[in-house]
């Protein structure tokens, strides 16, 4: 079991390793210098620790993220709204920074949740919309994601916009309110702590509490759920308004960690990053951490390339996709020959 | 607020309607083909980007609009393709291959599109073809109608003659019919002989069609441009259209029409100085709105059924 666990791992491993070669090889060819970009991309990250803080401010929205698709995808909800919820959460807990008089030790844990509160609607409303009509919760949070946005900017358009700011965006947050930097020469800030922290905690909900078991069992189908008498509608809900706090919580913890006002145009995203992860992470909470510092690793090799070659960063998005089919692939991971040779190269190792 | 209502009841009124709708009614009947054969299809949304992107690049470098549509189609179909690979092939999650479809289509397109431009954002130097409007003798030189009906652009034709013709292929062909077994009960069609894969591909190849063609709309339509992800979500609306309209080719027509009423309104109604960022939300909460209210009448009819 275990054995089978570490070889699904391994050949995950592999693979993101093996598509990454097999898109960036060929665009490096494209240019003069291909050992340089290969380099670039593959050894630039580890550099200087500013490039490896990057590595670890990005990852750290990735894992909220992932967690609450994890929660959703094993409790069988195949809710896409993580996306939307980390931008309202983001532009509600920068509304909260810039309207709340408190002191920053009340208010900024108030912002955050509210942000996780009013950014939950968009997994929630799927997850309510489904258990009591029955259409499904994957087009509606879709649409929620284009409604949140356009009701977000509705919001910095007309009550947060800094009209002397030359681009729309809010008021500058009291520089109180926003994280320190906990490394110097990095922007890591005790939101990447508290990622990390949530993703163990994630793990022991999911795998050792007897909630976390009916999560899992209703996850696998709901007539067995049934049989054992669960009220799988209620934990379906409660578990996408869940995923939908996480991921909007995420939002504002980015919010204040990076930023200095409210600017996005858009969704940012972060939350198919997070989907990302948690498919390379094999629905796995623990796994999360790995998978989101590799997809961040990904993103600051791409960004290294593109400004010393100009290579565009689109490529990331290529290898992001592949990587996704081929660990979703059953073929590839129930191939007996694959298996056996992993597993089997595991047992020569260990004696 | 009289100038609203004028402007509201007005021939151009609907004849934008039409406008509007038409990529949404391409897509949906190319997601209702593939929902049908047991494959719902979430990477319409990058078959139709592709779509788009290559009508583009293809009429501006041959000068033909028609290669471009060709060209706008096979790029669908070629998605088509990849999402049978991944599905059949790979055995990969469906809903999952059709994100990384979608985001391979939205980074693959930027990356051409730079490769040919050096530019990301938008195709301005291509000079590409747009296909041509068609004014139908009599119908143009009626009152009210000439505006409504005349004029449009070919492919709205197309697609509004694709809704009976889809209506007739799924229901009164025989590979319609095996498609629909195949969807409705896979091994129950597996044992009567039918092979699967070869359906599921074929409708996979025919979503790619018309996506590929809806795309095309949107790019050499009443544009003569691509920007990047310009299809903004309305292969999803597409998808949610397909699931209002019940796997019906004429309620999925009525559905897209009514998701491409509610934009048109939207529009209408920003020129009356409403905030344009709340109606630009409108037609996705109405479209979760509906699928709610479809869901709860599915609902009833099901305890009724039950209760017989």
């Amino acid at each position: 079991m275990i054995r089978a666990a570490f070889a699904s791992t391994a050949i995950t491993a592999g693979f993101c390793l093996f598509v990454l070669l097999v898109v960036l090889v060929p665009v490096a060819l494209l240019y003069p210098e291909p050992g340089e970009v290969l380099s670039r991309f593959l050894l630039g990250p580890f550099e200087k620790t500013r490039y490896m803080g990057n590595i670890v401010e990005l990852a750290t929205p990735s894992m909220l993220t992932a967690l609450a698709v994890v929660l959703m995808f094993r409790c069988g909800a195949f809710n896409l709204g993580v996306e939307g919820s980390f931008f309202l959460g983001g532009l509600t807990t920068a509304a909260m920074v810039l309207w709340m008089p408190l002191p920053p030790l009340v208010g900024i844990p108030l912002a955050l949740l509210a942000g996780a509160i009013v950014g939950s609607v968009v997994c929630g409303i799927p997850g309510i919309v489904k258990a009591t009509t029955g259409a499904s919760e994957l087009v509606s949070s879709l649409m929620l994601n284009y409604a949140a946005v356009f009701i977000g900017l509705f919001v910095l358009n007309y009550y947060l916009r800094d009209p002397t700011a030359a681009m729309l965006s809010s008021d500058r947050f009291p520089a109180e309110y926003r994280f320190e930097s906990l490394i110097p020469r990095t922007r890591i800030h005790i939101g990447s702590i508290v990622a990390v922290v949530a993703c163990i905690i994630g793990a022991i909900y999911l795998n050792r509490t007897s909630q976390g078991l009916e999560v899992r069992i209703s996850g696998t189908g709901n007539d067995f759920s049934r049989h054992l008498g669960l009220n799988s509608v209620a934990l379906n809900i409660r578990i996408q308004v869940i995923g939908g706090m996480i991921a909007a919580f995420a939002g504002g913890i980015e919010m204040l960690g990076l930023y200095s006002r409210f600017t996005w145009q858009n969704t940012t995203g972060n939350g198919w990053t997070g989907v990302i992860v948690a498919i390379i992470a094999r629905d796995n909470p623990i796994l999360i951490i790995p998978a989101a510092l590799f997809i961040g690793y990904l993103q600051v090799g791409g960004d290294l390339v593109s400004r010393a070659f100009g290579v565009p960063t689109e490529i990331v998005s290529l290898i992001q996709a592949l990587v996704m089919i081929c660990v979703t692939s059953v073929a590839i991971f129930q191939h007996p020959a694959l298996r056996k040779f992993v597993q089997g190269d595991r047992g020569g190792a260990a004696q | 607020m009289m100038d609203l209502a004028a402007s509201l009841l007005s021939p151009e009124f609907f004849a934008a309607i039409l406008r509007v709708s038409t990529p949404i009614i391409l897509v949906a009947m190319g997601v209702l083909i593939s929902e049908r054969a047991g494959v719902v299809n979430i990477g319409a949304e990058g078959m139709m980007l592709s779509g788009a992107f290559c009508g583009v690049v293809f009429s501006a470098y041959t000068g033909s609009a028609t290669v471009g549509l060709v060209a706008a189609i096979v790029a669908g179909m070629v998605g088509g393709l990849f999402m049978s690979f991944a599905v059949h092939v790979l055995r990969a999650n469906l809903f999952l291959s059709g994100i990384a479809l979608n985001l391979a289509a939205s980074a693959g397109t930027i990356l051409a599109l730079f490769a040919l431009t050096g530019e990301k954002g938008i195709s301005g130097t291509l000079d590409s073809e747009v296909l041509p409007s068609v004014h139908i003798p009599w119908i143009q030189d009626l009152p009210v109608l000439g505006t409504i009906l005349s004029g449009h652009h070919i492919l709205t034709y197309v697609a509004f003659l694709s809704v009976p013709a889809v209506a007739i292929f799924m229901m009164r062909t025989p590979t319609g019919l095996r498609m629909r077994a195949v969807g409705e009960n896979p091994e129950a069609a597996k044992a009567t002989g039918l092979s699967v894969i070869r359906l599921q591909l074929q409708a996979f190849l025919l979503c790619g069609v018309f996506a590929g063609a809806g795309g095309a709309f949107l790019s050499m339509g009443y544009v003569s441009w691509f920007s990047q992800n310009m299809t903004a979500g309305r292969g999803f609306i597409a998808l949610a259209a397909e699931v209002m309209g019940a796997g019906g080719a004429y309620g999925t027509l009525a559905a897209s029409l009514l998701l491409g009423s509610v934009d048109v309104l939207a529009i209408a109604l920003a020129g009356e100085g409403l905030p344009s960022e709340l109606l630009q939300a409108a037609p996705y909460v109405v479209t979760v709105l509906a699928l709610a209210l479809y869901g709860l009448r599915q609902a009833k009819q099901k305890t009724i059924g039950t209760v017989h």
